[in-house]
């Protein structure tokens, strides 16, 4: 049911159930957010959306949904002074130094202090050392002191991989995160799916695979298909200066919505290894010799064809693959039903 | 060692689902002889309950009352927080520290103690005090600490029941003459582990007759008596039992006895005192509200309420007072206990849902509020022990004879709670709008020793500091907050002249960060940060512009926290710099001398905690 609110002045038109943010986001109004994440549910912790809501009251946009009548002030001086302060608090907090953090240049809290002109904060002493794990996993570096305790990691395991590898543990300024039982993530049952560090908003979670491999402006991104599965999943990879694939995320427009699983997210280094097959390989005079894609499908029809015709269409059979998609399997049945005239088809039905 | 088939045994008694994670832990904890939760045990308990072992670590290291690594057969927790502060928790640290020779955070060579610290224990009209294992024990003096260690080293059990006669109700209450006794009416006179005793007294009359008219007669009823929440917001009682949505989903009834605000016990004296009176009142709530089961979240440290409450529900089911159908009626209604693990945080009444449901005392975000969605996503209704408890007085006696004392905004009387530097503390009941003078001299008979009066911190630690130009301003819910104070849960906690602000405010902090939940920004943050900067002023480091400072962070805090925990610190900082600023900014004085900061700051700030 469509309701009316006054934002900054004018009157909108929403819908009942919506909170503030999502009416600010469709009219183009910007909100800063940490915490926010429109993949997993609503937090409500870091408080940088907080707007004024009937002249008197502040309210974090992210959870507050709207009410007939309301009247919401996006930004104001006195806003602008809470957001700084609380950005203020969180560099304070933590370890926040972007000359050695992997996320510079694609950090939601740099890009706010950016934006909130934040200069360096009094040196504080409030910071407790927290957990710096970024070796016992294969694929996933962990630096908690950049960490803002926003949870998207938390939701992002529970809510889109279902595994619910991290928690927060500890209390108050001493608050942190844990796997497991405080033990470090190799040793964990996070799969590495990555999607913890794809919606990390700072450096507190990164992939090994970029480490060291090129920073956040050097890179350019490509999209592409995942060829692990059939599902296809869309992958934004991103590519070094020197050519290399150094990262990949889920887009948020394929089917797989942002989420990739650990083949997509890590095992991509095929695609450029020199090992790669390239051309087909013909076995002659007991040796693989590179040939032409014709040369090899005639061979292989001829042979087919002259063990049909020798030992029957049963002595037959093909096995096809998860990581072609449904036409390709059924083709491949039904060139063994209809060409080959046999019922001697199978599926690994896995990766 | 635990053993596999021990841990399956308690997973048996108290059913595998998450909401019972608390107790379960708990009796592990005390089973491991050495009160700790071994990473095997925390392991095979996340398996048997399909919970995440994540979820686990982040669960216990939330709750103050669990450890991780082996303690000592008894822990011995000495409150610091400011009631016990007050009346010298240093001194008692000293002496069991020097009478066992340990220091906090170590266990003798022996096994049998293990030392720490702990915000208020609920029994601060004894002040200073401590607990060994579940045992209260107040009034401490070296002889005292001496022999109350000796007693426990060949003594396994301390469960509660072996705590000091002087925490208990009828010592606990002042004498009566000049009172006006409506709840406290029956405390003492009848034994609250009969439950004879309360139906002879007049029991389950009022459920009987709220039955007899509908519920939304009930729910004008007590919002014609003008009942406020006595737990600390002061919210009319049945305007929100009136928001509470209608509709056929299960609904819950909740009473929240996590009293933990430093200076507060009246809630335990009542359980312990008069357990049925409750029942009462929530099964009036049920029915009022539609709901047909009952919780009472009850802090991990009240083990003798627990017992009690228990034997209470026990009682009424075996009498049919509980169950399907009760007193005839067409309405069913049944209670249990919910325990808490030690987190202040828990007595917001999102965080207390979140803990109830055996997750980490994480305030949720408002709306959807209980009334909406609460325990397991359904409508419940969440009150204080005190608030539930004068229900059935209201549905005997009328919503006018509730509103024939205390003021126009605020009915009936209110339970204070004394502490401090008093001849006499303890619990009194009196009228809503009674004068902080009347409580002082009438009741706790002056101040102790003769000194002169300097403050009274009212509400508890997020309560305000009220000087002697408010020794005659009614003490009620909203003339307080007008004075930019607030009546809280009853404290009154007396300082006198020997008092430092700064050590006082100190301790205040330093009990926020401690209880600070860690979920949002400007808590977690600001309470450490608040933290040091009143620490700075104790070691006379601080500069003049830090107390505007304070200032400053707080109302941020006030403007921005999720909870009300957080929005809290202002009123004692406000408060407390308006009468003594002067304090403060001699503190900014490196050469300024104050023994009582340099006290605190030797024995208790030393390290980090």
């Amino acid at each position: 049911m469509a309701i009316k609110i006054t934002l900054d002045g004018r009157e909108v038109e929403c819908e009942r159930g919506m909170t503030i943010l999502e009416v600010c986001n469709k009219q183009g109004i910007r909100i800063p957010t940490l915490c926010y994440h429109p993949q997993v549910s609503k937090t409500g912790a870091c408080r940088l959306c907080i707007v004024r809501v009937n002249k008197t009251m502040f309210k974090t946009a992210c959870t507050e949904p709207v009410v007939d009548g309301m009247n919401v002030i996006s930004c104001d001086d006195e806003l602008i002074f809470i957001r700084k302060s609380l950005l203020n608090l969180l560099l304070l907090e933590g370890d926040h130094n972007c000359l050695y953090c992997e996320a510079n240049g694609n950090c939601e809290l740099q890009s706010l202090c950016h934006e909130y002109g934040i200069e360096i904060p009094p040196a504080g002493d409030i910071r407790n050392v927290r957990t710096r794990d970024v070796t016992s996993s294969e694929g996933l570096r962990r630096e908690e002191n950049r960490c803002i305790l926003c949870g998207r990691c938390v939701k992002a395991c529970a809510e889109i991989q279902m595994n619910r590898v991290w928690d927060f543990a500890g209390r108050g300024s001493h608050a942190h995160l844990t796997t497991h039982i405080q033990d470090v993530l190799g040793d964990s049952e996070c799969v590495q799916c990555g999607q913890c560090v794809q919606l990390c908003p700072t450096g507190a979670l990164s992939f090994q695979t970029v480490y060291g491999r090129g920073l956040e402006w050097e890179l350019t991104k490509k999209s592409s298909i995942c060829i692990y599965c059939g599902v296809g999943c869309k992958i934004d990879f991103s590519i070094n200066p020197q050519g290399e694939l150094v990262r990949a995320d889920g887009a948020l427009d394929g089917p797989n919505k942002g989420h990739l699983c650990v083949k997509g997210r890590f095992g991509f280094d095929f695609v450029q290894s020199p090992k790669r097959l390239k051309t087909p390989l013909v076995r002659k005079n007991g040796e693989l010799v590179p040939t032409s894609w014709d040369e090899a499908l005639n061979h292989v029809a001829d042979r087919l064809k002259q063990i049909k015709t020798e030992n029957g269409s049963d002595s037959v059979m093909a096995f096809t693959s998860a990581k072609c998609t449904n036409e390709e399997n059924y083709l491949l049945q039904k060139f063994i039903r209809a060409v080959i005239g046999t019922n001697n088809i199978d599926h690994c039905a896995r990766l | 060692m635990i053993t596999a088939q021990q841990i399956k045994d308690v997973l048996e008694t108290y059913g595998n689902a998450r909401e019972n994670l608390l107790v379960i832990l708990r009796e592990l904890e005390n089973m491991s002889g050495m009160n700790y939760l071994d990473k095997s045990v925390l392991i095979q308990v996340a398996e048997l309950m399909n919970l995440p072992p994540s979820a686990i670590a982040g669960f216990v290291e939330f709750y103050t009352m669990f450890r991780s690594k082996p303690r000592a057969r008894h822990v011995i927790r000495i409150c610091k927080s400011t009631p016990c502060h007050t009346m010298g928790a240093i001194s008692v640290f000293d002496s069991v520290k020097q009478v066992l020779g340990i220091q906090e955070g170590e266990a003798t060579p022996d096994g049998l103690f293990y030392l720490e610290r702990c915000e208020c224990l609920g029994v601060c009209s004894v002040a200073p005090a401590m607990m060994v294992n579940y045992d209260l024990h107040g009034l401490l003096t070296h002889e005292k600490i001496v022999s109350i260690l000796s007693s426990y080293r060949n003594n396994p059990v301390a469960d509660g029941w072996g705590s000091g006669e002087e925490i208990d109700a009828a010592q606990t209450i002042l004498p009566r003459t000049g009172q006006t006794i409506r709840l406290l009416e029956n405390i003492g006179k009848i034994d609250p582990e009969r439950i004879e005793d309360y139906t002879n007294s007049g029991g389950y009359r009022g459920i009987r007759k709220a039955l007899s008219v509908s519920p939304a007669d009930v729910v004008s009823v007590v919002k014609d008596s003008g009942l406020r929440g006595r737990g600390g917001a002061g919210f009319p009682a049945g305007l929100k039992w009136s928001f509470v949505v209608k509709g056929d989903m299960q609904k819950y009834v909740i009473c929240n006895a996590d009293e933990g605000e430093p200076g507060t016990f009246k809630d335990r004296i009542l359980m312990e005192g008069n357990p049925h009176l409750l029942l009462e009142g929530m099964m009036i709530c049920g029915y009022a509200t539609n709901a047909t089961i009952g919780y009472i979240y009850v802090r991990g440290e009240y083990r003798r309420s627990i017992d009690r409450l228990q034997m209470a529900i026990e009682q009424a089911r075996a009498s049919g007072f509980l169950g399907r159908r009760i007193f005839g009626s067409g309405f069913d209604f049944d209670v249990f206990i919910k325990e808490g693990g030690g987190a202040y945080v828990c007595g917001e009444e999102t965080s207390l849902i979140n803990s109830m449901e055996g997750f980490r005392g994480y305030p949720r975000y408002k709306p959807p509020f209980p009334g909406q969605a609460g325990f397991n996503n359904n409508p419940s209704t969440v009150n204080n022990v005190e608030t539930l408890m004068s229900v059935p007085m209201i549905m005997n006696r009328g919503a006018l004879w509730f509103k024939e004392v205390g003021t126009v905004t605020c009915a009936g009387t209110k339970l204070f709670c004394l502490s401090g530097k008093l001849n006499r503390t303890g619990l009194v009941e009196l009228p809503m709008g009674v004068t902080l003078r009347e409580i002082i001299d009438v009741h706790g008979k002056g101040i102790l020793e003769g000194k002169a009066f300097k403050f009274a911190q009212i509400g508890g630690s997020a309560g305000g500091i009220v000087g002697q130009d408010m020794m005659d301003t009614p003490l009620d819910i909203d003339t307080l907050m007008r004075q930019g104070a607030t009546l809280g849960s009853g404290v009154i906690l007396v300082c006198d002249e020997t008092t430092c602000p700064v050590d006082f405010l100190l301790h205040t902090m330093s009990f926020f960060k401690h209880e600070s939940c860690g979920q949002c920004t400007p808590c977690r943050i600001g309470c450490a940060q608040l933290e040091k900067t009143t620490m700075n002023l104790a070691k006379r480091i601080a500069t003049v512009p830090d107390l505007t400072g304070l200032k400053t962070l707080a109302t941020l805090m006030k403007q921005t926290s999720l909870c009300a925990l957080g929005q809290s610190p202002i009123m004692p900082i406000e408060t407390m710099l308006k009468y003594f600023r002067k304090d403060f900014e001699n503190h900014c004085n490196p050469d300024y001398k104050c023994a009582a900061c340099d006290a605190s700051l030797s024995r208790f700030f030393t390290g980090t905690h």
